[in-house]
């Protein structure tokens, strides 16, 4: 990355801005349209929470040992799934330990087959590429994973007679529950797909416009962004797959039994 | 016990569920009783008695936690529940149709085993559906859209098309209107007669389980309390719970005179 050196912004420069926040919070009290406190909190906590994940990415990318930042990915992964547990109202049996090894491996497999056999990183776990990749890789996944595990337990509810008649008909588990699982595959996809379909026309990617803004050239910064649209969706593929696929099971018994729920 | 072959042998079957609020329930209490070949064999009972619970014990959809069930001798725990569920055709209280058409519907056991399906106008196909009094002119028609008689039909039809041994039927009528439920009752005798088959059927329908069957059994509280020839079941009953059940109304309904 060449191109010319990047327009810091002084903290003058970040109150000038600030400032605009405070005359749209006046104009709101002025006017009587309300809103300004939750604009005012609002823009706080930004300011306070961006300013500690810098300091933490800081801190972060300074770090020199594979250990630590296997760590925070492990952290990282382990929020999420708990993200995923917190907006999946009908969980499957064994949710956690199937999300959780799905993710890990899903999005553990897509970042590093993207830092390494792609980019090849040096070292391979430099933190400045593979916390930001691993970030948005995972972020997408969890999305993914949520509506394969919320979708999976509702169609394993709906279509329980579906299943069973299957079942009574001599199909195995795998066969009896294709549909609920194709379901639930479609709706992990859909997002993904439609990014995919919508990219560049209908938004320009945030990733992207950043590098653009920070001086990369666009025909750098497109390739990137292609590049890792392709990982984000194998990796929201792969997880939302690995989900169904042990998800299934876990509604069944070894002698191709639907079980009770729970 | 050397009479004539047990088809399926239910030896002192124990099953307790776990109840909302927490408790166990004993649903079936040391239940037994044989289904012999090329018979009909009716359980008659109040709901909550435990017989649609008995149905899926027998092909396996759950297991007992007591007892054993033989089919023709074997153990079902034994058999892999693949191969007995094809060999143990289960017709459950309301059917349910696949999407699409009932050609569809009657090819769909063939998929989901990954077989090739019979073709519309193969012998197969063809002689189900005579059996079960099916126009072969509905085959194109969305099953969906056919009357709970049609469907009921369609899913024997299904039930049968993979030449079971033995066929369990839950409710069969429940869903029905009177002739409707004599109708389906009429092919029931049929195809035993004609298909040498053993049917077990579960039902609270006295009047509909007198008729067909050959064997009758009353089912209460988790066992079955009597049984015999339904003539002799319902005209002289034996235990207080039977005579109660057939005082009630509704179970053995206004027999025209």
């Amino acid at each position: 990355m060449n191109a010319r050196a990047i327009l810091d912004l002084s903290l003058p420069d970040l109150a000038l801005v600030y400032g605009l926040i405070l005359l749209v919070a006046a104009l709101a009290r002025l006017r009587g349209i309300g809103q300004e406190r939750d604009l005012l909190w609002s823009s706080l906590r930004m300011v306070v929470q961006l300013l500690a994940v810098g300091y933490v990415l800081h801190f972060v990318f300074a770090l020199e040992s594979a250990a630590s930042v296997l760590l925070i990915l492990a952290v990282m992964t382990a929020f999420s799934v708990q993200a995923v547990a917190g907006r999946v109202k009908h969980r499957m049996p064994r949710f956690y330990r199937i999300v959780g090894s799905s993710m890990l491996v899903g999005c553990g497999g897509a970042t590093f087959f993207f830092c390494n056999a792609v980019i090849g990183l040096d070292p391979w776990y430099d933190p400045r590429y593979l916390i930001p990749l691993a970030g948005m890789i995972i972020g997408n996944s969890m999305t993914g994973a949520a509506l394969a595990a919320e979708r999976l337990a509702a169609e394993m509810r709906e279509r329980r007679e579906e299943v069973e008649t299957a079942l009574c008909l001599g199909a195995t588990a795998r066969a009896a529950s294709r549909e609920a699982v194709r379901s639930a595959y479609r709706a992990a996809l859909i997002p993904s797909i439609n990014a995919m379909a919508a990219m560049g026309l209908v938004f320009l990617p945030g990733m992207m416009t950043g590098q653009i803004l920070s001086g990369t050239e666009p025909i750098t910064a497109v390739k990137y962004q292609i590049a890792v649209m392709c990982v984000i969706t194998g990796s929201v593929a792969v997880t939302s797959f690995l989900i169904l696929l042990q998800g299934y099971r876990a509604y069944f018994t070894p002698a191709h039994q639907f079980r009770e729920e729970g | 016990m050397n009479e004539p072959q047990a088809a399926l042998s239910i030896e002192t079957v124990h099953k307790s569920r776990r109840a909302p609020d927490g408790r166990t329930v004993e649903i079936l209490c040391g239940l037994s009783l044989d289904a012999h070949a090329a018979e009909l064999t009716a359980i008659v009972g109040p709901s909550g008695g435990g017989k649609s619970t008995l149905v899926r014990l027998l092909n396996r959809l759950e297991e007992p936690d007591g007892g054993r069930i033989l089919l023709f001798g074997e153990a079902i725990a034994g058999l892999d529940p693949l191969v007995l569920r094809r060999r143990i055709g289960l017709v459950p209280q309301k059917p349910f149709m696949f999407e699409g058409s009932v050609l569809d519907n009657l090819q769909r056991p063939f998929h989901l085993r990954e077989e090739p399906p019979p073709a519309a106008d193969s012998e197969t196909l063809q002689s189900v559906l005579a059996l079960c009094r099916l126009d072969p002119e509905l085959l194109s028609r969305a099953a969906r859209s056919l009357s709970l008689g049609q469907q009921q039909r369609v899913a024997l039809a299904r039930s049968l098309s993979t030449g079971p041994e033995v066929l369990l039927l839950d409710e069969p009528t429940s869903a029905l209107d009177r002739p409707t439920a004599d109708r389906l009752a009429a092919t029931l005798r049929e195809i035993c007669r004609s298909r040498r088959l053993t049917i077990l059927m579960v039902t609270h329908d006295l009047r509909l389980a007198g008729r067909v069957a050959d064997h009758l059994a009353y089912l209460e509280a988790g066992v079955i309390l009597e049984e015999g020839r339904p003539e002799e079941l319902l005209n002289h009953p034996r235990t207080e719970q039977l005579r109660r059940f057939l005082a009630e109304p509704g179970t053995s309904e206004e027999e025209p005179a």
